[in-house]
């Protein structure tokens, strides 16, 4: 019968429950895990997996070249993050809606919120873990690059005395650009009810936001001119890694043409990724579902 | 309102626009297992929904073992469980990873919740196809998996929503059966709401009744049912003065023709209409309780 089975099953719990914060880092790391597809199906690694691959490769490949040829200046940070950008675009379009637009769709949105969590907890966690998953694919490449610098020379102690500044750079940049990305990303797939949306919407965001880019650097002269670089999300994240691995942008290119101060990068990317948090969390600010 | 009370309410309004979902509900719950019914868009959800701190009340205030749902929502959360009437799961995980999450976000540790989490599982009879994934379920194994993680964290209230929406008839037996063994025999407050008045008769000790937002009926389930129960009384042929000889027995008496409708007010309504047959000698064909659906009970009430 049934319902002898039934009857072993429930026991009272009295063991230990923990607190809020708990209830964050639970919600953070599932999430962490559900951005990468662990526990999933296959469909779910599919992105996770083709970001990966693209972000990694030229840091395999520059590794390899210079273990090749012995040119260890082969290997170069400074353009990693532009080059990268188009990649992470793909990825929190994807992954934002993963996060975000499932517990819409699935209605667990209202399972989360009925446990010890207030809705901008959920938020928070939620942001909190794409961001982090979006270091995982921006900064290891760069580390990777770090290791070859370091031991590839003949004295490695040597080269990482003289390498180990970067690090500030690659943490830190890393850090700001994945907050920068992640941010965007989930306020845009706020405003989506489905996943398919949420995803479009991010991606128009960033292959639009260049063309409007485009438009603007016709239709302005002078110094407003030098100032519409700043509409391009690809063009900032490039900027603000040339002034932080201080290096001098080509005069050709367009970061270089324009010749703003490197802060102003920095800022706009803060300022930037700071109103996209301020919109994602007005969203949640209501506990309702 | 006293801080044993399960569920009080005080003047809970709740209106979108024009729409009076909860219109100045007033109660004071009791622990035990208490029914909650209206018709479809009464405001059964919204009733639920505002305890959870999901929705904000228009007006009034409410609290849950003590707890008040606008200054204390966390703490109501912390020994509420929760099981909505829509859909509300994951599809590609697996039944025992995502109750076991839920139970962690209740604030069980990792291995506990593991634990409960297979244990809730078996409770609800999932036990076999607990790795499988929910979106490979059928609807009463997800409706199974819905009731697990409402306990996975041994809440002090359960609070399930229409649990056997979608059911077939088996399996909402089987969910009763369930939903009755939880209440009864492991002390969990349950408050179930259900548009089907037979589902909170089988399960339930105490009934609110809400229409349009407003309490009709709250108290026992035995006087609620029996004050409103309505019996059948068919002949074979047209008898005029049987209804007039009930009514001047005292019966309320309705229809005409060959079936009469009597209110049944105790035992000896029976003995009345026997007799009063008998004295006609009436070909009676057919005497039962009629099966009341809810909107009538309220037009009965009222009218």
């Amino acid at each position: 019968m049934a319902s002898t089975i039934y009857d072993l099953g429930y026991q009272r719990y009295d063991g230990a429950r923990l607190g809020r914060g708990y209830s964050f880092r639970t919600l953070w790391w599932y999430s962490v895990k559900a951005a990468f597809g662990s526990g999933r199906g296959e469909q779910a690694r599919r992105v996770p997996i083709l970001v990966a691959a693209i972000t990694f490769l030229p840091a395999l490949v520059q590794v390899g070249v210079a273990s090749a040829s012995g040119m260890i200046n082969f290997i170069s940070y400074g353009n990693y993050l532009e080059f990268a950008s188009y990649a992470i675009a793909l990825f929190v379009a994807a992954q934002a809606a993963e996060l975000l637009v499932n517990d819409k769709q699935n209605g667990t949105l209202a399972l989360y919120l009925s446990r010890p969590i207030g809705a901008t907890d959920y938020a928070l966690a939620k942001l909190a873990a794409l961001t982090t998953a979006t270091v995982v694919i921006v900064m290891g490449p760069q580390l990777l690059l770090f290791l070859g610098r370091v031991f590839l020379p003949d004295k490695p102690w040597t080269a990482f005395k003289e390498e180990w500044m970067k690090l500030l750079p690659i943490v830190g940049g890393s850090l700001l650009v994945s907050f920068f990305f992640a941010a965007i990303a989930l306020a845009l797939s706020s405003f989506a009810m489905r996943r398919a949306f949420a995803s479009a919407s991010v991606i128009a965001f960033f292959l639009l936001t260049p063309a409007l880019y485009a438009v603007a650097d016709t239709i302005t002269t002078g110094a407003l001119r030098r100032w519409v670089v700043m509409i391009n999300p690809v063009l900032v994240v490039s900027g603000y890694s040339k002034w932080l691995f201080e290096l001098e942008a080509s005069r050709r290119s367009v970061v270089g043409r324009a010749d703003l101060p490197g802060q102003a990068y920095f800022w706009v990317v803060l300022g930037a990724s700071l109103v996209a948090s301020g919109v994602l969390l007005s969203r949640y600010r209501k506990n309702e579902t | 309102m006293t801080s044993t009370s399960l569920i009080s309410a005080k003047d809970l309004t709740k209106h979108y626009g024009d729409v009076h979902a909860l219109d100045g509900l007033t109660c004071d719950v009791a622990p035990g297992v208490v029914g909650f019914v209206g018709a479809n868009g009464a405001g059964k959800t919204t009733f639920l929904r505002i305890l959870l701190g999901l929705l904000e009340s228009t007006s009034g205030t409410a609290s849950v073992l003590g707890f008040d749902i606008a200054s204390q929502a966390l703490e109501v959360r912390k020994v509420v469980g929760y099981m909505p009437e829509h859909d509300c799961l994951p599809l590609d995980v697996s039944a025992t990873e995502f109750v076991s999450h839920m139970g962690e976000m209740s604030g069980l540790p990792f291995t506990a919740a593991r634990e409960r989490a297979a244990e809730m599982l078996r409770h609800v009879g999932l036990h076999e196809e607990r790795y499988r994934l929910i979106g490979s379920y059928s609807t009463g194994m997800k409706q199974r998996v819905k009731l697990a993680q409402a306990l996975v964290h041994d809440p002090r209230l359960l609070l399930l929503d229409e649990p056997t929406n979608g059911l077939d008839p088996e399996g909402r037996d089987e969910m009763l059966e369930l939903v009755e063994r939880t209440g009864r025999s492991f002390g969990i407050s349950l408050l179930l709401t259900s548009h089907l008045l037979g589902e909170i008769e089988r399960v339930c000790e105490t009934v609110i009744a809400i229409d349009a937002g407003k309490l009709q009926y709250f108290g026992g389930v035995s006087a609620f049912t029996n004050r409103t129960q309505v019996l059948m009384v068919d002949t074979d042929d047209e008898l005029p003065e049987f209804a007039a000889k009930l009514r001047a027995r005292g019966l309320d008496v309705d229809g005409a023709g060959v079936r009469l409708r009597v209110a049944l007010k105790d035992d000896a309504t029976y003995d009345v209409v026997r007799d009063v047959a008998a004295e006609l000698n009436a070909p009676l064909a057919r005497m039962e309780l009629e099966r009341h659906r809810l909107e009538e009970l309220f037009v009965t009430r009222s009218g």
